[in-house]
């Protein structure tokens, strides 16, 4: 057991990972989470634009965990559901990567993954379009906003998105996302 | 008519709206849990110095370090309102502030302005912000 906790650090450690949280997400741990990256990332002495590109994939990852997650803190009381959640910062090839997870119910997961398929075969051009488009929708429109949380977060990465979906019973999925500064 | 003023926090931006000037600024980081909330009493304000008399040339500040997703739609929003009070006569300078770094803050904000014509533009690059 203890051996096997050691290679655990160990490899989070090897894949890169710095920041790691599992748990209930409140907008209130949102700032907290930012507010001790900003401290990391300001004692690395990364660039204004690192860190601009990393916060966002944060908040919104973090966000739509609040919102959407299937799994609700049982430590929670029935009037304030708190949603759980897990996300993951790292540092690997010369640049941050952000990982979330969280489960979802099957209903929705062919859902996402067609909303995030789109996303991710969109040109620069029509991506940008279909940002503007959707960001003058006015604020009181959809729901809480998750499709334009994955819009934020795609605006800033550097590479291509990686998602999945893995089956956890009749339920519900994990899903997962990881995203490149 | 007093002023609006709100102090920035961590996830809530700096807000000065000076009547008396006709000064609009919005600057530093927004990504609030519910943006509505926090910005309705500035869109009120809004409302009630649109219905003042008399239409003097208006200026609006807009420094951005990080807005989220809901915030940005608030913005585009307010920038809607503006556009409605220009209809009314009224002349309305954006001064659009970016770190010099940051090029897609400027191409961003180059965009809003092909997306809202009838507001003038003006860039001001400054050269370190507070994040």
């Amino acid at each position: 057991m203890q051996k096997n906790q050691n290679m655990l650090i160990k490899n989070i450690s090897n894949q890169g990972i710095f920041f790691y949280y599992n748990g209930p997400i409140s907008q209130t741990t949102v700032k907290d989470i930012i507010s001790v990256l900003k401290q990391k990332l300001s004692l690395e002495h990364a660039s204004g634009t690192i860190v601009r590109q990393v916060f966002p994939m944060i908040v919104e990852n973090a966000q739509n965990i609040m919102h959407y997650s299937a799994e609700i803190s049982p430590d929670a009381d029935s009037k304030n559901n708190i949603r759980v959640g897990r996300i993951a910062v790292g540092y690997k090839d010369n640049h941050y990567f952000v990982l979330c997870g969280n489960k979802i119910n099957n209903d929705k997961v062919e859902i996402l993954r067609n909303k995030l398929t789109k996303l991710q075969n969109m040109s620069k051009d029509e991506f940008r379009e279909y940002y503007m488009e959707q960001s003058r929708k006015g604020p009181d429109s959809s729901s809480k906003g998750a499709g334009l949380g994955f819009l934020e977060i795609i605006k800033h990465t550097s590479g291509p998105i990686e998602f999945d979906f893995e089956k956890i019973d009749e339920n519900m999925s994990f899903f997962t996302l990881r995203t490149v500064a | 008519m007093e002023k609006l003023l709100r102090e920035a926090t961590e996830d809530t931006p700096n807000i000065l709206f000076d009547c008396q000037n006709n000064l609009l600024e919005i600057k530093g980081t927004s990504y609030m849990d519910d943006p509505m909330e926090f910005y309705e009493p500035v869109f009120e304000w809004l409302k009630n110095y649109f219905s003042q008399p008399g239409s003097s040339d208006i200026t609006v500040n807009i420094e951005i370090v990080y807005f989220h997703s809901g915030s940005t739609k608030v913005l585009l929003y307010f920038f809607d309102k503006l556009v409605e009070k220009t209809h009314k006569g009224t002349k309305i300078t954006i001064n659009w502030i970016y770190e010099k770094a940051e090029r897609d803050m400027r191409e961003y904000g180059e965009e809003l302005q092909s997306n809202f014509k009838a507001l003038l533009f003006n860039f001001v690059e400054v050269e370190n912000q507070q994040i």
